[in-house]
């Protein structure tokens, strides 16, 4: 039982007078007024400074501590030294160990033949050796160590300074230098020289990137990247920068290459997020390129149309309010910016709220929109504005055995003017309601062993007028036919292209709880038309009298497996659109594979039909190797779009990785490239610490 | 390191254990059957500079020779036990066993050692008076405490 | 063959309608899903249940055509939610919905806009679907 007679013991909040450093030992030898020999299990310990060691001899007229036996010193930073003997003053902060180890954060260790500590914060190591690799008999030489001369520690400022470091490579000296400095790996932020990566890629050639951090306070920093490689000399950058109320992050690139004939290349991307005042949020998103190639030269992103654009929005729980303004510049072959809405503006505001009187579920949506198109060229260079008002009411009761029906009515006002197109009308106005009953019976069966499964046929009978006012179509081009439309009033995703005419959306979903953990669900549904005017695409299976079946399945384990897909075929199983997605995610694997079948399209342009094939997987072989690999098949072109291999090694020292990837697209401004990219990380100096497995020796 | 057992001529606790012993109490109680006499009440053991003070402490002679009283073979205090040995120098325990022919006192019980501003806590103290030297035993606690230290306030001995 | 009415007479989720409050939404996605849900559930009013969620989405490009060009996006969204008792906030039941939607990136810059905004819209109604089906089928444990 350790008598708590020693203030340092209590470890006082603010101990600023310097105070005695307390001593624990299992046997205390008293030598009248002069020393004091301590033995068994001796801890000392000062504001949190612990020594602990075999025996302790402390001479009072020279206030030392001679210290003998394994010793283990622990500073209060965390730093920890280990010893076979050493000499130091009882406040731990001054003194000589010998044949002495130094730990950094429980990675770096420094081996010396002495070491002195100077006014608890110099560390001087002389001899030192300095690797974060277990050494042990079966193999003595480190992978990767560091061998000085001289090492100082300055805990304060953490940082390591080697005199004439020689590094070497499974004991292979691989090169010198006459100084060096580095953080110490407790340092999360320290300016200065990252690990260089190597890469090499068939339009640009050999390359080196040797990105230089630099920390700019807490909140901000840059890290400048040159990249240079045989065709080309680039300094990339990027900003950051943490705000209370939120972030932004700056990203570009000035290039000098011989790629494209030569010339200054680059792009800038920004992002921004700010929570403003009583729950505004700014968000704002920059993307600038020089010309159309560069991002795919350099494997920067395949984005083809550039998208700038700035929103406030508000969400409350019934009040949503967003506005929000657009710039575009599209880089897509075959794209022309002067006929494609470059400028575009909007603003929403829906306002939900019960409905008084009639009770049931209200909500008020205000929607304005505006493009405009920098060509003046009639129709083609058409701009447009609209406003339109639309409210929705929805009252459910439920009836008899459990029928739940729903009341829903919706009137959707539109206002449009449009200039320089001389085929349509100045403005257009139009008001179109809609009312439907829904029909819901939810069913649910409670099964033995613990499972359950819930059945439930959903039929919307809907009545709108029969044909609406037209307007040429700008926003709702894309349909989509799944499960997050098959009930509802409206598929068009805009405000140009509305659903009218009698119809019925008639469905049934059912789902498969298992005891263990599994679900199985599928939904299965159709559109019935009175009459089949509607100009849908064939593409998208909404055609006709009676649209194609929807039909959608999705399976999950409690073990890391989901499955969902999706397909729209006609009478005659004739596929217009197929899609799934399958992952996988287990300790050792992770898998997700999609694919995807669009039956061809002019009207969405697309020209063929679709059949692609994606695959990205991450498999664990062992804990030190973890294989890649990623590619992409166009079924349709016969061959791949892009493929990927890569390899990671890494132990508790070091980490390698190389990857190996390939497109084979190309186009006028795009060439099938090959990279190839080395990378290499010293855990402990310039690299993080890879978790979970601290090899054993000769593990 | 100091070989456990080299006598080193110190100051403090130097006693010379076949110096007259006077003990003084509040009542005395002999036992002629075993020869042994238990002093009780404010005992205190004097001998030269050493004071003794305890509850109780109970004497245990050795047997008388040819009629001569036997000389006291050892002192057993028990009850708040402090041994003082010099201004400076005092060990407080729950028991003390004084055995005079080896000049050795065995203090046990939360034992509490000050000496300057030395102060060690711990389970057991062996103090050998003829040599001065003191072992403390069992998880001893103590603070460093330079002899001369200009700035270093000399700590409060707290008790344990 | 087994099957009751959810809201039957006696049925294991009768009265649970308008009393399920989803937590207060702080986006545009989390509005819609509690719109979804509050469609599906009904409007709560003094509700005994509470419903926590976290919402997840993200984006990736496919259908990408000889050329390089992203023909089309999915976006792949899941749900964590809590069911709480209101009272206590003791947790009823928990759960996770996964699901995606897809739109095409090959109309104009207006029509990709619109059609983003209405997969992010059809990912949330069949999130809120899963959830609300979900607890249908738990509603006898807790629907006490």
């Amino acid at each position: 039982m350790q008598t708590g007679t020693t203030p340092a013991g209590q470890g006082q909040a603010a101990q600023s007078t310097q105070g005695p450093a307390s001593l624990v030992a299992d046997k205390v030898q008293v030598e009248g007024n002069r020393r004091l020999i301590a033995e068994g299990h001796v801890l000392v310990t000062y504001q949190g400074a612990r020594l602990q060691a075999a025996k302790v001899i402390y001479d009072k007229a020279k206030d030392r501590l001679a210290i003998s036996g394994p010793i283990h010193l622990t500073t209060a930073n965390g730093t920890v030294l280990m010893a076979s003997s050493a000499d130091l003053s009882p406040d731990l902060r001054d003194g000589i160990l010998r044949s002495a180890r130094l730990v950094l954060d429980r990675q770096l260790q420094l081996a010396a033949a002495q070491i002195n500590r100077v006014g608890g914060r110099y560390t001087q190591m002389t001899k030192t050796v300095a690797s974060s690799c277990l050494v042990s008999d079966s193999n003595p030489t480190p992978l990767w160590e560091i061998r000085a001369s001289r090492v100082v520690h300055d805990q304060q400022r953490r940082q390591l300074y080697f005199d004439n470091p020689r590094f070497r490579l499974f004991g292979v000296p691989i090169f010198y230098l006459p100084r060096l400095r580095i953080p110490d790996p407790s340092l999360k932020r320290a300016t200065g020289f990252l690990l260089p990566s190597f890469g090499n890629s068939s339009l640009l050639g050999f390359g080196v990137s040797m990105p230089y951090f630099i920390a700019l306070g807490d909140s901000r920093d840059l890290m400048l990247t040159p990249f240079l490689a045989t065709r080309s000399t680039t300094l990339k950058f990027r900003y950051r920068q943490a705000l209370r109320s939120g972030g932004m992050e700056w990203n570009g690139a000035v290039s000098h290459d011989k790629v494209r004939g030569g010339g200054l290349r680059g792009y800038l991307f920004a992002n921004g997020d700010f929570a403003l005042r009583d729950g505004y949020r700014l968000r704002f998103n920059i993307q600038t390129v020089s010309d159309a190639a560069y991002l795919t030269d350099y494997g920067i992103s395949n984005i083809d149309r550039l998208q700038s654009d700035i929103e406030l929005s508000r969400t409350r729980r019934d009040d949503y309010s967003s506005a929000r303004l657009y710039s575009f510049h599209s880089i897509r072959a075959g794209d022309n910016n002067a006929t494609l809405p470059g400028v575009v503006a909007g603003y929403t505001r829906i306002h939900r709220f019960t409905l008084p009187g009639l009770g049931g579920q209200g909500s008020l949506t205000f929607d304005s929109f505006g493009l405009l198109r920098t060509s003046n060229q009639d129709v083609v260079g058409r701009d447009e504005a609209r406003a339109s008002i639309r409210l929705d009411w929805r009252r459910s009761w439920v009836i008899g055995p459990g029928i739940v029906v729903s009341a829903l009515a919706r009137t959707t006002s539109d206002l449009y003017a449009f200039a320089q197109d001389s085929q349509v009308p100045g403005t257009v106005a139009r008001t179109i309601p809609v009312g439907a009953v829904e029909l819901r019976w939810p069913l649910v069966k409670a099964e033995r062993g613990g499972g359950s499964q819930v059945l439930e046929p959903i039929v919307q009978l809907i009545v709108s007028p029969r044909n609406v006012p037209s307007v040429p179509n700008e926003d709702s081009t894309q349909l989509a036919f799944d499960a997050g439309n098959l009930w509802s009033l409206d598929r068009y995703p805009g405000y140009d292209g509305i659903e009218y005419g009698p119809r019925a959306n008639v469905g049934l979903r059912w789902t498969r709880y298992s005891a263990s953990g599994w679900t199985l669900g599928a939904v299965a549904g159709r559109v019935f038309r009175l009459q089949a005017r509607q100009g849908f695409s064939a593409g998208s299976g909404l055609g006709g009298a009676r649209s194609d079946w929807l039909t959608g399945v999705r399976l999950a384990s409690p073990h890391g497996l989901s499955l969902t897909g999706r397909a729209i075929f006609n009478d005659q199983l004739t596929l217009a659109r197929s899609e799934a997605q399958l992952g996988w995610t287990t300790r050792k694997v992770t898998l997700a594979t999609s694919y995807i079948w669009m039956v061809a399209d002019p009207a969405e342009n697309l020209p063929t039909n679709t059949s692609e094939w994606a695959l990205d997987a991450n498999w664990r072989v062992s804990s030190r190797w973890t294989g890649r690999a990623s590619w992409r098949y166009d079924f349709q072109a016969d061959r791949a779009t892009s493929a990927g291999l890569g390899l990671n090694w890494h132990n508790e020292c070091l980490g390698v990785d190389l990857y190996l990837s390939r497109r084979f697209t190309s186009s006028t401004s795009v060439a099938a490239t090959t990279n190839l990219a080395l990378s290499v990380d010293l855990i402990g100096i310039a690299g993080r610490a890879v978790s979970g497995d601290t090899g054993t020796c000769g593990g | 390191a100091i070989a456990q057992g080299t006598q080193v001529p110190l100051g403090g606790f130097k006693t010379d254990p076949s110096a007259p012993i006077q003990v003084t109490a509040d009542k005395l109680q002999v036992n002629q059957a075993d020869g042994t006499a238990l002093f009780s009440g404010n005992v205190i053991v004097g001998q030269g500079k050493m004071r003794l003070s305890a509850d109780k402490v109970h004497v245990t002679y050795a047997k008388p020779v040819d009629g001569q009283k036997g000389k006291i073979q050892t002192l057993e205090a028990t009850g708040g036990v402090t041994l003082v040995t010099s201004p400076t120098e005092a060990a407080q325990a729950k028991t003390a066993v004084y055995t005079l022919q080896s000049g050795t006192v065995v203090m046990t019980g939360s034992v509490l050692l000050t000496q300057g501003q030395n102060v060690l806590s711990g389970q057991k103290l062996v103090v050998n008076l003829p040599s001065g030297m003191g072992t403390m035993e069992g998880r001893v606690t103590t603070t460093l405490q330079p002899n001369a230290a200009p700035k270093a306030p000399p700590s409060k001995a707290k008790t344990p | 063959c087994g099957f009751a009415p959810a809201y039957g007479p006696g049925g294991p989720a009768a009265g649970i309608r308008g009393k399920i409050r989803p937590d207060t939404p702080a986006d545009r996605d989390a509005f819609d899903l509690v719109n979804q849900i509050e469609a599906r559930l009904g409007r709560p009013q003094d509700a005994r249940f509470t419903l926590g969620y976290t919402i997840r989405t993200r984006e990736t490009g496919v259908a990408i055509t000889p050329d390089n060009t992203t023909t089309r996006y999915d976006v792949v969204g899941s749900v964590h939610y809590t069911l709480r008792d209101a009272a206590s906030g003791r947790v009823l039941g928990q759960g996770e919905a996964h699901s995606f939607t897809s739109y095409g990136a090959t109309g104009s810059t207006v029509a990709t806009l619109a059609a983003r905004a209405d997969a992010h819209r059809r990912l949330m109604v069949i999130l809120a679907d899963e959830i609300a089906t979900r607890l249908l089928a738990t509603s006898a444990q807790w629907n006490r």
